[in-house]
């Protein structure tokens, strides 16, 4: 059996992934259920919604590089 | 097979983990060698590197292919001009326009068009074999959120004035001494908002290209067993063409909201 070495930046990474998870699928529920309610506002809100999600993945990846680092 | 030669690329008999890992890092990192597997390699001048290659490549690439779909403009536009011109209306009548108003708008249209298909060029070009993504380099990105900044402070300072420039840090409606810990944050935003901009484009074009390596990496840990992980490693392929696209829109779009936040502090 061969085996990367661990480290703890590997839960870090685990981590944030947890928390940009939990943040995108609001991003993107509350995104659908928009849509549902007004499908005439569809671009607007896709709009809107990939901006929020790009700024709620920005911390993700700046933990992620964190832990990229922190190796 | 594959293993031995990675290994013997690598120069010295390591543990298959950490073999794995030089050839992940191999594959993302910067140098001053260029690999065409399993040929041979070229190597670069000192001032040069791979991804530096990669950057003026794509530059050179995209004039090229830009040069030749303009070259006959009829009224009906054809082939790559169809695509070309969906994105730049695109970019105007979604992002430009919207964000910086219609004067600003259609004035700072060709940057960001400059700034889409330029991005989306070098993360295409890093999905082809034997060439590198130079958007996976914090270096690349670092430059291009700098000329988001330069545009963020001198096109406003240009546009508003230097007074009106500084009045937009200062939101009104607000007791006094609640701006003395907004302003600073407002102003501090303005450095953070670029700097996220480099590492969303650099974070986002580097793990995608990890994740597709790793799971290459288990089949040189596993050999036939983990075949698989080829399927698996396509589809990640597949995903990263998307998020090359997604990541050049996200890129512009969020240049356009933050010169239109400097341009128009008001709202």
């Amino acid at each position: 059996m061969v085996g990367l070495s661990g480290s703890i930046a590997g839960i870090g990474a685990g981590l944030c992934a947890i928390g940009a998870g939990l943040g995108v699928g609001l991003v993107g529920a509350s995104a659908v259920e928009g849509i549902a309610r007004q499908p005439e506002m569809a671009p607007k809100i896709q709009v809107t919604m990939l901006i929020v999600a790009a700024l709620v993945e920005g911390v993700a990846l700046f933990c992620a590089v964190i832990c990229l680092l922190g190796k | 097979m594959i293993q031995s030669s990675v290994v013997a690329a690598s120069g010295q008999a390591q543990d298959i983990g950490s073999v794995v890992q030089a050839f992940i890092m191999h594959h993302v990192s910067d140098s001053h060698r260029w690999t065409w597997f399993p040929i041979g390699y070229q190597d670069l001048p000192a001032f040069l590197t791979v991804h530096g290659v990669m950057v003026i490549l794509s530059a050179v690439v995209l004039v090229a292919m830009l040069a030749m779909a303009c070259r006959r403009v009829g009224s009906v536009p054809s082939g790559v001009l169809n695509l070309v011109e969906f994105f730049v209306e695109l970019i105007r009548d979604e992002m430009a326009v919207p964000f910086l108003g219609e004067e600003d708008g259609r004035r700072l249209t060709p940057l960001l068009c400059s700034l889409f298909f330029f991005i989306l060029m070098m993360n295409l070009l890093g999905l082809f074999p034997c060439f590198y993504a130079a958007t996976a380099n914090i270096n690349v990105t670092g430059a291009l959120a700098l000329v988001t900044l330069a545009v963020m402070i001198f096109g406003a300072i240009f546009r508003n004035g230097l007074g009106g420039f500084v009045k937009g840090f200062v939101p009104h409606g607000i007791p006094w001494p609640v701006l003395i810990i907004v302003v600073p944050i407002e102003v501090a935003g303005l450095f953070i908002k670029a700097m996220a901009l480099a590492i969303r484009l650099f974070a986002n074009e580097l793990a995608g290209h990890i994740v597709i390596f790793s799971l290459l990496g288990i089949m040189l840990m596993y050999g036939a067993a983990a075949f698989p992980m080829f399927v698996m490693a396509l589809a990640i392929y597949l995903l990263e063409v998307f998020v090359a696209f997604l990541q050049a829109y996200i890129f512009t779009l969020l240049t356009a909201l933050f010169i239109g936040q400097r341009y128009h502090p008001a709202h």
